[in-house]
């Protein structure tokens, strides 16, 4: 601590220069934050599902083709699985297509069952079930578009034939999806035409014993391979995995970003550290000469470095938690975003990779500046 | 007694493919106490013989004994240590850290100590009394005179009470009146807290300060400090 001063003085001694480096580091590890951050929110959707006890059951052929019903008897009677729950992707949006979101029709009867990580108020869940147009509404989609309890809203079609006119009967919290609407499968069975009643594009099932889910998996599989329907069984998480792996260009794209934007970073840095080294040539000889060794002055000029990145790094990122905190990113990307925030995991990740931007950017200067001799350093004219 | 002892001293310094001999074959002794001045033209060894006695250079050949050891052999590290115990140094342009201020310039030296924060205020007070700037210690070198930063330049030197302080042209940038401070400053060191002066200067008036003084000429001492005859010899 005794060398605080000095080492903060100097952070600071050609402010323009610091403020310059502070905005630069700023405005990448902002952006760095944000990236990073969207890449953790695909992930949590991916993980959402994970250390469930859920197996989804969707056809082999593709997630577009329906399963029958009647697949759902066989399925219970397998061993180890507990319970089932019908869930149909709806592709509705409400008003206008900007106002696309998540929406569902699910066996209302068994949703609690399997789906017992979403948290919703008994006396509004049962107000669900008895309403066959009710519906259940994410947090985070309520906020959105201001909705409550009560309204009645209709949704417009894309996939199915009819607009689901429902009436939210409650609001449901989960750790993760919080921008989702769910209403009855029986309405949903009975809006659409007969070619396509009875039918669902997948079951989740409720497995008891979690160590048991690959070997259930291939022997529902097994079970419907010679059907008209084979079945594709996976876990949530390799569920929620194929959606995120159409997104595996924008992963790529989002980390590359981040590499090259860090890289730039290092590099803008390294100049203004050797510039900042090469000033003090003189200094670093008096400080030789008066007792400090190399390694205390690599230190010294390390500590600094890394602590200039990490203060403009820790700006960017704890701007862009904050700016994230008033800002409601579901609504202004029509809910992709929902839910988004600087994760803790990727704040730590930022900052540290802010110190580290500074010590690689100034390890060079530092080490060229403190290597040169007391009588070289003492005559050199900056 | 002799504190400072040079036998046969060389040094070369190779510039590209040349080798330019600076010293060649110096030998002296500087008894503690003394106030010595080094004289000379440029070019004639003069900064290169105190760098190396302040052990910041390493001879080619010949021994630099001080206070009994032989710094010629030590490592960086080691002379490094040995420095921070052992010199003070004065240099022409002050070279005072701009960012810090004349209270920080002169504790800088003792952050390299054991010191708690209590005694390194006392050290730094009292060097600053001595060379009378104890009402400046918050002024940032910016906000002094010429003569003034020299002056904590020379707290800084003496703030560790070592044995030897090394001054290179102290007084080289200063005016008349500020170089006759500084010279007084150093005289007062010397007499009053016997402190060994060794002072490169090319001023015959800041060279009649000290005690003695030597003049060297490419490389070789040509009137001696302490008996020409055998200066000259040993030269």
């Amino acid at each position: 601590m005794k060398y605080f001063k000095l080492i903060w003085r100097n952070i600071f001694r050609n402010r323009l220069r610091a403020f310059m480096t502070l905005v630069l580091m700023a405005v990448i590890f902002f952006f760095v934050a944000t990236l990073l951050s969207i890449l953790q929110l695909f992930d949590r959707f991916e993980d959402q599902g994970q250390g469930a006890n859920r197996l989804v059951v969707q056809s082999a052929i593709s997630l577009a083709n329906p399963l029958p019903f009647a697949h759902e008897q066989k399925l219970l009677a397998v061993p180890g699985v507990e319970d089932s729950c019908k869930m149909q992707w709806i592709g509705a949006y409400y008003k206008d297509k900007k106002n696309f979101f998540a929406n569902f029709a699910i066996d209302q009867d068994h949703m609690r069952s399997v789906f017992e990580d979403y948290k919703i108020n008994p006396k509004q869940f049962a107000a669900f079930k008895n309403d066959r147009q009710g519906c259940i509404v994410g947090t985070d989609l309520m906020d959105r578009f201001h909705w409550k309890v009560g309204d009645r809203i209709t949704l417009k079609r894309q996939i199915f034939p009819y607009d689901p006119e429902l009436t939210i009967r409650g609001v449901y919290s989960h750790s993760v999806n919080t921008a989702s609407l769910y209403y009855h499968m029986d309405y949903h069975n009975e809006s659409v035409p007969s070619g396509m009643k009875d039918h669902v594009n997948t079951f989740w099932l409720k497995i008891k014993d979690p160590s048991k889910m690959a070997a259930i998996s291939q022997e529902i599989d097994a079970m419907f391979k010679n059907s008209e329907f084979p079945t594709e069984t996976v876990t949530e998480k390799q569920f929620q995995a194929t959606f995120m792996a159409m997104m595996g260009n924008i992963k790529l794209l989002f980390g590359g970003i981040c590499t090259c934007a860090v890289f730039m970073v290092v590099l803008l840095a390294a100049i203004t550290m050797s510039m900042s080294a090469r000033e003090r040539v003189t200094e670093i000889g008096v400080l030789k000469a008066i007792g400090f060794t190399q390694g205390k002055l690599m230190a010294l000029m390390l500590t600094e470095f890394a602590a200039l990145t990490l203060i403009g790094g820790a700006l960017g990122v704890f701007g862009a938690k904050f700016l994230y905190s008033i800002i409601p990113m579901g609504r202004i990307t029509q809910g992709f975003l929902v839910g988004f925030t600087i994760f803790p995991a990727t704040m730590a990740i930022a900052l540290a990779a802010s110190a580290i931007v500074g010590l690689i950017a100034g390890g060079w200067p530092a080490t060229t500046a403190t290597r040169m001799s007391v009588v070289n350093a003492l005559r050199r004219v900056v | 007694m002799s504190l400072v002892e040079i036998q046969n001293v060389h040094k070369v310094y190779k510039r590209d493919s040349f080798e330019v001999p600076v010293l060649n074959g110096i030998s002296l002794s500087v008894p503690q106490g003394d106030f010595l001045a080094l004289m000379g033209p440029s070019g004639s060894g003069k900064t290169t013989l105190l760098n190396l006695i302040a052990g910041i250079d390493h001879p080619t050949s010949g021994k630099i004994i001080v206070d009994g050891k032989e710094i010629s052999n030590f490592g960086e590290t080691a002379l490094a240590s040995w420095r921070a115990r052992h010199i003070g140094f004065i240099f022409q342009m002050y070279n005072l850290i701009p960012v810090l201020s004349a209270f920080e310039n002169v504790e800088l030296p003792l952050l390299l100590t054991k010191l708690s924060k209590r005694e390194r205020r006392e050290h730094v007070e009292t060097a600053l009394r001595i060379v009378g700037l104890a009402d400046r210690m918050r002024h940032y070198p910016r906000q002094l005179s010429g003569g003034q930063e020299q002056r904590v330049a020379i707290a800084r030197a003496i703030v560790t009470d070592p044995s030897i302080l090394v001054a290179d042209e102290p007084t080289g940038d200063l005016d008349a009146k500020n170089a006759a401070d500084t010279l007084d400053l150093l005289q007062r060191l010397n007499e009053e807290f016997q402190k060994t002066i060794i002072m490169v200067t090319h001023d015959p008036k800041a060279a009649g300060s000290a005690r003695h003084t030597l003049h060297l000429e490419k490389g070789v001492v040509i009137e001696g400090a302490y008996g020409e005859t055998q200066a000259v010899a040993q030269a």
